[in-house]
């Protein structure tokens, strides 16, 4: 079953890729979404077999491979990757349907897209750790090319960053794997959450702390985010949805599945260490946020600011942090897909995503109203109104927190009230007030922009369908993720102790105290 | 019938989200030939329906009693939320005044927007507004009335904001959302609290575990603070009081709604807050002083306006002062008589304001006056809403203020000093503003200023009957003192001071120029005032400006610290500034030569496994 | 004004050069393909809503005489369900901008029927017509004592809505006339069209403006045949002024807030009418004539219709371009008006004739400085 999940965007990348005879670009996208539809229709039925009384891992696939040095093709899904998994098959479908019907270059745009497709749901699907680490860098190379090849001006300067700071992070996480398997005696690579009970803290320490960065670099946490605002700027809009929205989560649900119950005795003493670092993330994406005037920088720092709630969840370590854990991953995969498919549709239209001359995009007749609209459901998704699936991710992820790192969850609500701060600022700026693209306002002609058709409006209307579906009916979304999540939690042999639960401890009050202060500011 | 009818009791706070579902292709202009009014009637429609389901199901419990009705939502871990509504007499009665209020704003606004043509949108937003109230009110669980609080803020935004291209609308709904945000997350942090100790959001549980709980008096005071930082920012009160005046900058029909219901909405979350809030002895002191500050200060303030719609929106903020001072002072009965009767009663005074300026695009008092011999509705409904509001005449809100100060006095004489004072303010400012609108000779603006529209005058003259009947409608509700708890002094006291009050509006001389005093501490006062304290610049230069360094700090620290680092090591490295050039230029071949380098490196990596 | 010399006025007015065109006889618009149809679109379409206009407006003041709940105001008398459900789906004339108007003119005043609406003989009028009509409303009656000018001013707002129809009765026939002539070929140019709509205003220009109610059976005079309004001076050029020149500030475009300042506390500095305003807002909140824009966008004409599909937005930002084409035109019908009202005609050689007629335009060009008159002489709004 799931290597069909696999093999369906595999051979469509051959497909198009070896198309015999000429292959316009239109016929290559369409082929494109033909292989990527199947592909969810496909995920879809996967998840209506998924067993939710089992806690194990379902659709098993086991082929031995290179048995010699422990690598198998291990397949296997729980909650946890299950709703990653589809997600990944909508955005991937999304990011095709996005793309420019008169693309460069077709042949290899497609296929690298797919082969991205493929390659993050292998390393979702990967129950062998150099299998996860194959895929894992499997997807970069592609991701390297689409934004080398189709980026904006500064590409090949953001495409070697990203190139060498995931990298990096490839090194650190297969240096991390091969010391786990040395260490622990393992026979091969096969994945099993008991691997380093038993050995000395330091052994692992060292190897908790090289998933850190590895992870951090990729979901990116500060100080190791610095590639992401460039490789977004620079990536034409489907590759930073996919970017965005899949991909980073890599990055979390590498730490979450490989760390936190792998090594729960050093992550328990990290933890609040974590969460502070989810702090400073979380705060320091918000408010280099509020400084950007490129659109597309501003979404791409409240990413930042945004994944580091799935840090917070993870450090906090209780049953309910963690289904937020894998909750917030979601909600964050479907609001920073829609926020980058908007502002990548303001950029087609208009030329620029400079808030300093964008005005009045919502003018019904001239601007982008309906497009405009869904930006405004999406910021507010993102700065967590109720009724969308931002609130009710970040409530589960600050519920489980409190109990466990009050004063810490205290600051990471400041990052909710600035992302606010800074995304009102995006609409009231470029969305409100009379239209203008540029600076010449007494232009002699008003602006007119290109007709905004169905393909630009549906994937961002699909995705906003998406963000009221799991606003308004949570338990759609947490039922998948509770039960492997609880077993998780369960088979960790140390738990987190609950000791700031009565707000003990002095911190907690002055945590109190700076966000009744900072939060004035807004 | 009647049964089934209060088992749908879900369907109440419904009603406005569908009327808000259904008018989609209009709001969104999909329907491009015909206009929007077919959004319009939809929601109409469903505020009615709201309205008269709330009917049935107040008559089939008056006699049965509350009746809980159980929505589950999410139960994850060991966080249970539930939607749970409380279908009590008195909730029912708080919704029903707000769907009739709500329903009214809306006949109204079809006359007042009817040269409008982005009703759908409006008329989508007024119904948003109806069905996250009612739920709000019917809530008996905290949890389902945050949800729809912070909801709400979402719509004010969007209802503010209506008039999008006009530049101080786009900064009202800006500050009006951030403002109530601010409220909204220590709010939050009320409920993760409440959430984390207590274990329950429903109030009825709360309520018991307040009893036995056992919380630092840091913790306490905090949860407290916490709780009442909401309720705050939505009723604009001290220091978030701020957006309401800019909010007036929104359409008149949905002025209506804020100075009445929404406010009502935030004051009512308050009153059921408050058994949780005694935890803090601290909190009920806060709630206190921030409710004289704003009573006093927000009717001083509304004295030196000279925008019709901001001189009243002070006065609803000064109003709420008086139900936090109550809810502070452990008097909900009073809180509740107050937001009932100023309800009705200003909403009538904003309908009256409204017409007036739609009949004269001015909102200046100064460059208005004479319009009462032609405006008789009009005229009608501002003296009605003006008498029904202030302790003057036996109206609603005479009696809601006698019982106030009758309470007070034993405990706290000088709060039911403050309910004098600002009654004396308040009789004042109506009696200023209706000389300068309504009395004297008609100005170049109001020379030809016609009666309302049918659309509009009908509500105006349905809800001046109301405000009349209202005092009887207390007391059927028993809302009203009986006849032997009467005191003489109480009813004295409150006459003296709204005689004084309107003595003082009428001897006050007007100045109908803009010019200002030339006492200098006049001057200062009086330029204290308008600019309401200077509180906009006090924000400025405190939390704005804050923010702003901070997020200046952190931009430069990330362009030329963690970035320049980065690339300072980009350059050092192997691949440096030749290498980058290469991959820039766009051949194949260095794609190609970038893809066999990865592989390699894998290769590598993976053989290095292997010895 | 100021008297200046010709010379310098020639020289530093920035708007002198306009005069002179007008002088040479030829147009404030430049003469263009794309203008002769944009303007002829917009007139032919004009002229087909102003007869709905104009005729609903007679309906009113008619038969709804001091009805105070006019709730089928709109029908013209023809109640059926057919007719109830196209109201319900808004499938119908947008009357409420007319009335829109009609109020921007009685706000605004000026002309012979404002003067006569203060005059004690229309209050006699007022006084018969209202004892006729509330003889058996015991509850109106209380209210007229009470409120002695609640139902005067009922009646002059009745005035208004009968005055601007019998205006624009005038005005659909003139502009209906001339999109019969262009549709047979004969309107070529834009000096055509200035000509034949100052033809219709000087032909109509003695019309007399009058109203008078049928109650019980029997006429009541409002405005008398003896109070001698007439058509040019008394609605024309009142219907200018307020609508063409100051209009009424658009809520979703200034601010009423008293302490911003916004708006002028003098109605005559107000420059918001239609030659003024800025089309790029129309179709949003707030914006009236976007009720004006849509009612014509319902009539417009075949021709326009494939003018407008050359453009980028075809027909997704029709609004707009009606409203900027109905600019367009509006200033042939300003145009023709300061032809039609020169002091020495049209015609004249005299040198002190002409700068008499100078002297005459410049007055109107300075308060055209700040309108659109400079955008609408480069190529039409969106067809790039």
């Amino acid at each position: 079953m799931l290597n069909a999940l696999l093999l369906i965007p595999l051979v469509g990348a051959l497909v198009i890729g070896c198309w015999p005879g000429k292959l316009t670009s239109e016929r290559a996208r369409n082929l494109g979404l033909v292989f990527l539809g199947i592909n969810l229709v496909f995920s879809l039925y996967v998840l209506s077999q998924f067993d939710l009384s089992i806690t194990e891992l379902q659709f098993r696939e086991s082929i031995p491979w290179i048995d010699h040095i422990g690598l198998n093709y291990e397949l296997g899904i729980d909650g946890l990757s299950l709703p990653l998994l589809i997600i990944n098959s909508l955005l991937s479908l999304v990011s095709v349907y996005a793309s420019e019907k008169d693309i460069r270059r077709p042949r290899l745009y497609y296929p690298l897209l797919l082969v991205i497709a493929f390659a993050v749901a292998g390393a979702f699907a990967a129950q062998n750790l150099l299998l996860f680490f194959i895929f894992y860098e499997i997807e970069l190379i592609p991701l390297y090319l689409l934004i080398a090849i189709w980026g904006g001006a500064q590409r090949g300067y953001a495409a070697t960053k990203f190139l060498i700071y995931t990298a990096i992070s490839g090194i650190l996480i297969l240096a991390s794997f091969l010391g786990l398997v040395w260490l622990s005696g393992s026979s091969g690579f096969d994945y099993n959450p008991t691997m380093a009970h038993g050995l000395p803290w330091i052994q692992q320490a060292v190897l908790l702390v090289a998933l850190l960065i590895g992870f951090g670099i990729k979901i990116p946490l500060f100080p190791l985010h610095t590639w992401l605002p460039d490789a977004h700027v620079q990536a034409s809009t489907p590759i930073s949805v996919l970017l965005a929205g899949v991909l980073l989560k890599l990055g979390t649900y590498g730490l979450f599945r490989f760390g936190v119950v792998t090594f729960s005795e050093v992550w328990v003493d990290l933890a609040p260490y974590l969460a502070w670092w989810a702090v400073v993330s979380v705060l320091y994406g918000s408010l280099a946020a509020i400084a950007q005037t490129d659109m597309k920088k501003m979404v791409a720092y409240s990413s930042v600011g945004h994944m580091g709630y799935v840090l917070l969840a993870a450090a906090a370590s209780n049953p309910l942090s963690y289904v937020g854990t894998v909750f917030q991953m979601l909600s964050h995969g479907i609001i920073s897909a829609l926020l980058f498919l908007v502002v990548g549709v303001v950029y087609k239209k208009t030329g620029t995503r400079d808030l300093t001359v964008l005005r009045g995009l919502l003018n019904p007749e001239r601007g982008l109203p309906i497009v405009g609209s869904a930006m405004v459901l999406a910021v507010m998704a993102s700065a967590g109104i109720p009724g969308m699936v931002g609130f009710i991710s970040e409530f589960i992820v600050y519920r489980g927190s409190f109990v466990s790192f009050a004063p810490q969850t205290l600051l990471c609500l400041l990052g909710s009230g600035l992302t606010a701060v800074y995304f009102l600022l995006l609409v009231n700026r470029a969305f409100f007030g009379r239209l203008a693209i540029t600076e010449d306002r007494m232009d002699e002609q008003d602006p007119v922009l290109p007709v905004v058709t169905w393909q630009d409006r549906l994937p961002a209307l699909v995705l906003v369908g998406l963000l009221f579906v799991f606003g308004l009916s949570p338990s759609w979304m947490t039922r998948w993720i509770e039960p492997t999540t609880t077993a998780m939690y369960d088979a960790m042999p140390i738990k987190l102790e609950m000791s700031s639960a009565h707000l003990a401890s002095p911190l907690a009050n002055a945590s109190m105290a700076n966000c009744s202060d900072g939060d004035c500011a807004l | 019938m009647m049964q089934s009818l209060i088992e749908l009791s879900w369907l109440i706070p419904l009603y406005g989200f569908i009327g808000v579902i259904l008018a989609l292709p209009w709001s969104f202009g999909m329907v491009q030939r015909t206009g929007p009014r077919p959004a319009v009637y939809i929601n109409m429609f469903m505020t009615l329906l709201a309205f008269l389901h709330g009917t049935f199901v107040f008559m089939g419990i008056w006699n049965v009693g509350a009746v809980e009705l159980q929505v589950p939502w999410l139960q994850v871990a060991d966080l249970t939320l539930s939607f749970d509504l409380d279908l009590s007499v008195l909730n029912l009665g708080v919704m029903e005044l707000s769907t009739g209020l709500s329903l009214l704003a809306q006949i109204y606004g079809l006359g007042y927007m009817e040269k409008e043509w982005a009703l759908a949108r409006f008329f989508s937003l007024l119904g948003f507004f109806e069905g996250a109230v009612n739920g709000v009110v019917l809530s008996s669980s905290f949890f389902l009335a945050y949800f729809l609080l912070e909801m709400l803020t979402l719509s004010t935004y969007l209802i503010v904001g209506f008039w999008y291209a006009q530049p101080l609308v786009v900064k009202a709904a800006r500050d009006a959302f951030l403002t109530k945000r601010v409220g909204d997350l220590l709010l939050l942090m009320g409920v993760l609290g409440l959430s984390s100790w207590a274990g329950d959001l429903h109030y009825n549980e709360m309520y018991e575990w307040v009893k036995t709980a056992d919380l630092s008096p840091l913790a306490a005071t905090l949860l407290g603070l916490a709780l009442i930082a909401g309720p705050t920012g939505k009723c604009a009160q001290f220091p978030l009081h701020l957006w309401l005046d800019e909010a007036m900058e929104g359409p008149s029909p949905a002025s209506i709604l804020r100075n009445s219901v929404v406010m009502t909405c935030g004051a009512y979350v308050l009153i059921k807050l408050q058994p949780i809030v005694i935890v803090s002895p601290v909190g009920l002191a806060a709630l206190i002083s921030i409710g004289t500050v704003t009573a006093i200060g927000a009717s001083l303030v509304a004295l030196a306006q000279v925008d019709l719609k901001r001189s009243m929106s002070y006065s609803t903020s000064a109003y709420i002062g008086m139900v936090f001072i109550a809810v502070g002072s452990e008097w909900p009965g009073v809180a509740i008589g107050l937001l009932f009767t100023h309800a009705v009663a200003k909403a009538l005074i904003f309908m009256s304001i409204g017409a007036i300026i739609n009949n004269t695009n001015c909102q200046d008092v100064t460059e208005l006056g004479g319009v009462w011999s032609r405006m008789p509705a009009t005229t009608i409904a501002y003296v009605r809403g003006g008498a029904g509001m202030v302790g003057l005449l036996p109206l609603g809100g005479f009696w809601a203020l006698q019982l106030g100060i009758d309470f007070l006095r034993r405990d706290h004489p000088e709060l039911a000093a403050v309910f004098l004072v600002v009654n004396i303010l308040t009789i004042l400012n109506l009696v200023r503003v209706f000389r300068l609108v309504f009395l004297g000779e008609p100005t170049p603006k109001t020379r030809r200023s016609p009666e309302a529209n049918w659309l509009m005058a009908t509500p105006m003259m349905a809800l001046s009957v109301f405000v009349v009947l209202l005092p009887l409608i207390m007391m059927r509700m028993a809302l009203l003192p009986p006849l032997r708890y009467w005191n003489p002094l109480v009813f004295a006291a409150l006459i003296v001071s709204g005689v004084i009050g309107v003595i003082l509006g009428v001897m006050t001389p007007l100045n109908r120029s803009l010019s200002r005093s030339t006492n200098k501490n006049l001057r200062m006062m009086q330029d204290l005032l308008s600019n309401d304290f200077y509180t906009e610049e006090l924000y400025k230069v405190t939390v704005v400006f804050i923010v702003r360094q901070f997020s200046r700090i952190v931009s430069w620290f990330d362009r030329y610290v963690v970035d320049g680092a980065v690339n300072l090591v980009g350059m050092a490295s192997l691949m440096g500034g030749e290498g980058l050039k290469y991959s820039v230029s766009g051949q194949s071949q260095g794609y190609i030569f970038t893809i066999v380098a990865g592989v390699s490196l894998l290769g590598l990596l993976m053989t290095w496994a292997m010895w | 004004m100021i008297q200046t010399k010709p010379s310098q006025v020639k020289n530093v007015h920035p708007f002198a050069h306009y005069a002179e065109r007008i002088l040479a006889g030829d147009t404030l618009l430049p003469d263009t393909p794309e203008n002769v149809i944009e303007v002829m679109g917009a007139l032919d379409s004009y002229g087909i809503v102003l007869d709905f206009y104009s005729i609903n407006l007679n309906h009113v003041a008619d038969t709804q005489f001091l009805n105070l709940f006019p709730i089928f105001k709109y029908f013209d008398g023809e109640i059926n369900p057919g007719r109830m459900w196209r109201h319900f789906c808004h499938d119908r004339i947008n009357y409420e901008y007319a009335e829109y108007t009609m109020k921007a003119m009685m706000w605004h005043g000026g002309g012979g029927m404002d003067a006569y609406l203060d005059t004690d003989e229309f209050r006699e009028n007022c006084e018969r017509a209202i004892a006729a009509k509330i003889k058996f409303n015991p509850v109106l009656q209380i209210f007229h004592r009470t409120f002695p000018e609640f139902l005067i001013e009922q009646i002059r707002q009745l005035c208004y809505y009968s005055g601007l129809g019998q205006f624009w009765r005038v005005m659909s026939d003139i502009f209906t006339s001339l999109a019969a002539r262009y549709r047979n070929g004969e309107i070529e140019h834009i000096i055509q069209i200035v000509e034949h709509i100052k033809d219709g205003l000087v032909a109509d220009a003695a019309r007399p403006i009058t109203y008078s109610v049928d109650i019980g059976g029997k006429m009541y005079d409002i405005l008398p045949p003896s109070a001698g309004l007439t058509f040019l001076v008394d609605t024309a050029i009142p219907y200018v002024e307020s609508i063409f020149f100051r209009g009424g500030p658009f809520l979703g475009t200034v601010s009423y807030n008293a302490q911003a300042q916004q708006i002028s506390p003098d109605q005559s500095r107000f420059t918001y009418g239609a030659l003024y305003a800025d089309p790029l807002p129309i179709g949003g909140s707030g914006i009236p004539p976007t009720l004006l824009m849509q009612d014509m966008f319902r009539h417009m004409p075949d021709y326009m219709e494939e003018h407008y599909m050359k453009t980028v937005r075809q027909l997704g930002d029709v609004r707009v371009k009606i409203c900027a084409s109905f600019q367009r035109s509006m200033f042939c019908v300003t145009n023709a008006a300061l032809v039609g009202l020169l002091p020495k005609g049209a015609g004249a050689t005299e040198p002190d004739d002409i700068q008499a007629n100078r002297e005459f335009l410049m007055v109107w060009m300075d308060r055209l400085t700040t309108s659109q008159l400079d955008t609408v002489q480069t190529n039409p709004l969106g067809s790039n």
